[in-house]
């Protein structure tokens, strides 16, 4: 799994690729929650995963509820198919707001 | 005759020499004997540091290892007129943290001229230093702590060079010692654990139902790829006839999914027994994890009821891959999930789903199943499985489950993820 960190004002993008597994989830999650903890708005973007396991659905759920909590913004990005088969067949694609880019959420606004 | 004394005295002189090697060796060997005999560090380093002590004739000897962070030096045995037992220092303090910094013997004839000299401890203990020599402790360049001797008593009251020679030898032995203990004490710690996870297992297995009989119409099996699982199921008669049965997957794997399999499989058994509207028992479950749940852990679930004089099946499901019914000609049907998994959520309204089983039969299985590998490497996938389920239809439930079972728990083999199937009818 390879993470890219990069702020598009006022987000914080953190963009995962490759295998998000048991083996390579912590980093993620870590990399979530260290944005959360600024209270910077966050977006996952998952465009090049090709795998996720539940620890790696676990970590997304985790930065989800900690941003709830303190009332800061959530979302993933350009979701690729295969994470996005996992989050429709247990219906988290109804619990996490998605959105089909980063572009499209920050043209949202505009 | 100057020349025959002279004889004399060298040969005096090479007999005490051997006798000097051979009461080194003595020494040498008997204190690595003791430390091979002793399973106990402690009391023989304190037997260590007496022997050099008589040995070397000093008046005090210390040995000083370092702690786990490498920040700290304790004192963890000593032999002279006061006790430091205990006593820690900074890695990089005194004498003792010089020998471990620079990694090599320091001898200090003169405390009063080496500014490195602490006299704090001396302070304390009433005990007069005057001259040190400290020996870092070191196995295959990982520093380990320091053997320090302090005060020769005999000849000058100086540390010579010989001297110099002979800790280093006694500090190669202590090291080599040291570091056998230590990995004495982590294989006991490993046996420990060990014996630990193998007491969680048994007592997980014991929270999974036991087999009915072969005719009970709800059936399961549970393989776990570690010691513990994050998956469970479970089956139980209501006083109405009726069968309470669920399934369930923790994300994540190891001893916090056990953990949370553990609370929710016995949360389910005592509210299944009171509750007999699956949805309202799925919300209920949900409130009850979401209040505790940590690190983003959740669980998929299906939980149903069995009318067995009626065939029909009530079940609910949380997110859980769909379950699948086959009907009594061959026909599969995947019923998806229509809320989200347990543990995310507050306030989630499960929904309850309705199903005629008409001499047909219902799976619910997790991803251990689907994504387990065959003997040839490759995923089981859903089309295998239900060629699997094909071709055993006519057996009992239980016999069909083992079947597929056995062809991804293969012995000699290691499961990726745990394995669990219920099947119902």
């Amino acid at each position: 799994m390879e993470i890219s960190i990069r702020e598009v004002a006022p987000f914080r993008i953190v963009s995962l690729s490759g295998d998000v597994d048991l083996h390579s989830s912590p980093q993620a999650r870590q990399a979530i929650l260290d944005a959360i903890k600024q209270k910077l708005p966050l977006l996952v973007e998952l465009e090049a995963v090709r795998y996720m396991d539940s620890s790696g659905v676990a970590s997304l759920v985790e930065g989800y509820q900690a941003a709830r909590k303190q009332g800061t913004e959530f979302g993933l990005a350009a979701v690729a198919t295969p994470v996005m088969n996992v989050l429709k067949l247990a219906r988290l694609d109804r619990v996490f707001p998605i959105h089909a880019s980063v572009e499209a959420r920050l043209t949202r606004d505009a | 005759m100057r020349t025959d004394h002279a004889h004399q005295l060298t040969e005096k002189a090479a007999h005490g020499e051997l006798a000097g090697k051979a009461e080194l060796l003595g020494l040498l060997a008997s204190v690595s004997q003791e430390f091979v005999a002793s399973p106990v560090m402690g009391e023989t380093l304190a037997n260590a540091t007496q022997k050099i002590l008589d040995y070397m004739d000093t008046e005090a000897v210390s040995i000083f290892l370092l702690d786990a962070s490498q920040q700290h030096l304790t004192c963890v045995a000593c032999a002279g007129p006061v006790s430091i037992e205990g006593l820690t220092i900074g890695a990089t303090q005194g004498i003792v943290g010089r020998a471990v910094a620079s990694g090599s013997v320091q001898m200090v004839r003169d405390t009063a001229s080496d500014t490195d000299f602490s006299g704090a401890v001396d302070e304390i203990t009433g005990f007069r230093t005057r001259s040190i020599l400290c020996a870092p402790l070191t196995l295959k360049s990982r520093s380990l702590g320091a053997l320090e001797v302090i005060n020769k008593r005999s000849g000058d009251g100086l540390f010579s060079d010989d001297d110099k020679q002979l800790l280093q030898a006694l500090a190669g032995m202590v090291s080599l010692a040291i570091s056998n203990a230590q990995m004495t004490e982590a294989l006991v710690e490993q046996e420990r654990i060990r014996r630990e996870l193998d007491l969680a297992r048994e007592i997980q297995r014991s929270l999974l139902p036991a087999d009915g009989d072969a005719n009970f119409p709800v059936c399961g099996l549970n393989y776990p790829a570690s010691e513990v699982s994050g998956d469970f199921y479970d089956f139980f008669v209501l006083p109405d006839g009726h069968i309470v049965w669920g399934l369930g997957d923790v994300s994540g794997k190891g001893m916090n999914a056990a953990m949370l399999m553990a609370k929710t499989i016995s949360l389910f058994r005592c509210l299944g027994k009171t509750m007999p509207d699956m949805a309202q028992l799925l919300t209920r479950l949900n409130d009850e994890i979401v209040e505790t749940a940590s690190h983003g852990m959740f669980v998929t679930m299906v939980a149903g009821v069995l009318d067995p004089s009626s065939g029909e099946v009530r079940f609910a499901n949380a997110g859980h891959q769909p379950p699948l019914y086959r009907d009594v000609d061959g026909a599969y049907r995947e019923i998806e999930a229509e809320c989200p998994p347990l543990g995310i959520l507050p306030e989630v309204c499960y929904v309850e789903q309705t199903l005629q089983l008409d001499a047909g039969r219902l799976f619910v299985f997790t991803d251990g199943v689907t994504e387990g590998r065959t003997a040839d490497g490759e995923m089981l996938g859903l089309p295998g499985l239900l060629a699997l389920l094909d071709e055993n239809a006519g057996e009992p439930a239980a016999i069909q489950l083992s079947r597929v079972a056995s062809l991804l728990n293969r012995p000699g083999t290691r499961l990726f993820d745990d394995l669990t199937m219920l099947a119902v009818g």
